[in-house]
């Protein structure tokens, strides 16, 4: 599953150690994430400081593939990393986009280092982000004949594709939601119904409108039976131009690529807090029958301990010490019934 | 808690105070057998009339009495979907461990989602009013934790529901 943090965890690690100067020897790691996104980490013992980072990914949608960079990623990158990276063209073959980082131009402070450096690694996002922001801006509607919208399919898990439908006033973006088991879709199926909810609301009147239905939208009429195919419906996000003026752009993009998996988590955490509330009530339950029993916890506390107890006992117990323990238990059966003869007698006859 | 469900639970606690009768009884079949004679069924002289108590058509408690045992099963309210699999994950999480209940059956009888068997083993080794408390708060618990659970997702749905649309905003 993808993760919807823009920050690749591995790429930091590598990235962290590389910068602290743990590694001595020449450095040549491939990367493979999700499957589909490959990055090659090139670094010298001779020159530590610097690192190439090396990207290949495939396109977002198969209608706009290309073995390079489009121009608006490059654009992109280029800018958010202008001061701690620099582009290298022609890339490293086999890639589609090289970067040279210099630790050295990394600030002093820590944080700002770390800062630095899950900023490069987010390098996925940013390259992604870019390409979807340029489909939903400058991409021109195409109109069919029955006055709608030839959808474009957009990749960015490979086995969860969906759909954004450019329209002169408004983007949709078409979800169509597969799950495992059962339980996973009725607990998403749970979701869409708050989402499209919490969509109507007033108070959310700015928020893109949010539709879910269980059979595919008419927009999709036409795309393969594939495609088509769910058990978790189909979600439809609407897209306004104000959601992508300015700053929003960025995090609607984003929002909108790892919705998917956005919901899988939501998915995930229910279901482990189900887990956690049915073994609290089975603890409560356990309780309740344990104090039903005649004896209690009392029967089968006293068995462990005597058995302990025991167990210590033998090991206490030097031999002697045992016999002299059977010894007094064997004077004491033998003493005692003459005790009771005597207390019997002395009941009999008292004087 | 709801009158009818009172109701429901009074009548039921009052059916197993007359029914948990149970005293040692070995089988009449096969000789130095001591089974539970409501699940082999053997005699039907050593078994009572099943009581069958209902809430309503989705709500309804089996109590099949015989000389040694006792068998109920329970069919709890699944009002929808969401109640469906919050129940029968529920219902399964305590089956799969039936042992530190004693009481409870592994696997349901035919037609409910739990059952619980009491041999006069049990009623020996435990208070009798305190067995009955227990199956009575069992069934309000279960009641209570599917009511709740619901209401959990829900409300977990819709905050994390709001947290993405304001990311737009």
């Amino acid at each position: 599953m993808a993760c919807f943090n823009r920050v690749s965890p591995a790429l930091v690690e590598i990235l962290n150690k590389l910068q602290s100067g743990e590694s001595l020897t020449d450095f040549d790691h491939n990367l493979y994430e999700y499957g589909s996104v490959r990055y090659n980490i090139q670094a010298s013992a001779s020159s530590p400081q610097i690192v190439n980072l090396s990207t290949w990914m495939p396109p977002l949608s198969p209608q706009f593939s290309s073995d390079c960079l489009p121009d608006c990623a490059l654009q992109d990158v280029k800018r958010v990393y202008l001061d701690s990276a620099q582009v290298v063209e022609p890339s490293k073959q086999g890639y589609m986009l090289t970067l040279r980082i210099n630790f050295a131009e990394f600030p002093q402070r820590k944080e700002d280092r770390m800062k630095a450096i899950s900023d490069i690694s987010s390098l996925q996002a940013v390259i992604l982000s870019s390409q979807m922001k340029e489909m939903l801006w400058n991409l021109e509607p195409k109109y069919t004949g029955n006055g709608m919208c030839n959808p474009i399919k957009i990749v960015y898990q490979p086995k969860e594709p969906f759909f954004v439908i450019k329209m002169l006033e408004k983007t949709t973006v078409i979800y169509p939601m597969r799950f495992k088991d059962d339980t996973d879709v009725v607990l998403a199926t749970s979701f869409f119904q708050e989402l499209v909810d919490v969509s109507n609301l007033e108070a959310h009147s700015k928020a893109p409108r949010c539709t879910w239905s269980p059979i595919p939208p008419p927009e999709l009429r036409g795309e393969p039976f594939q495609y088509l195919t769910t058990n978790g419906g189909f979600v439809s996000l609407e897209i306004f131009s104000q959601h992508m003026r300015g700053t929003k752009a960025e995090n609607t993009v984003w929002n909108l690529l790892t919705f998917v998996s956005y919901v899988k988590y939501h998915v995930k955490c229910i279901r482990s807090f189900i887990q956690r509330k049915m073994r609290r009530r089975q603890e409560n339950l356990t309780e309740v029958i344990r104090s039903a029993r005649i004896r209690g916890d009392e029967d089968d506390k006293k068995h462990q301990i005597g058995g302990h107890k025991n167990v210590k006992k033998l090991m206490n117990f030097s031999r002697s010490k045992m016999f002299k323990k059977r010894y007094e238990v064997h004077v004491a059966v033998v003493s005692y019934p003459n005790w009771t003869c005597f207390l019997d007698k002395g009941a009999t006859n008292p004087s | 808690m709801a009158t009818t469900l009172r109701l429901y639970l009074t009548c039921i606690r009052n059916t197993l105070e007359a029914a948990m009768c149970l005293q040692n009884f070995p089988c009449q079949e096969v000789e130095r057998h001591n089974k539970p004679e409501v699940e082999l069924k053997t005699s039907p002289e050593l078994l009572l009339n099943p009581v069958l108590i209902c809430r309503n058509e989705a709500e309804k408690c089996l109590i099949e009495t015989s000389i040694n045992s006792i068998r109920i099963s329970l069919k709890v309210k699944q009002a929808d979907e969401l109640e469906n699999i919050l129940a029968k994950k529920f219902l399964r999480f305590l089956s799969m461990r039936a042992e530190s209940f004693q009481v409870l059956r592994r696997k349901p009888v035919q037609g409910y989602d739990i059952s619980f068997l009491i041999t006069n083993y049990h009623c020996e080794d435990m208070h009798k009013h305190k067995l009955i408390d227990f199956i009575v708060q069992f069934m309000e618990d279960i009641d209570k934790e599917i009511s709740e659970l619901k209401l959990s997702v829900n409300t977990r749905g819709r905050l994390v529901a709001t947290e993405f649309l304001k990311q737009f905003i």
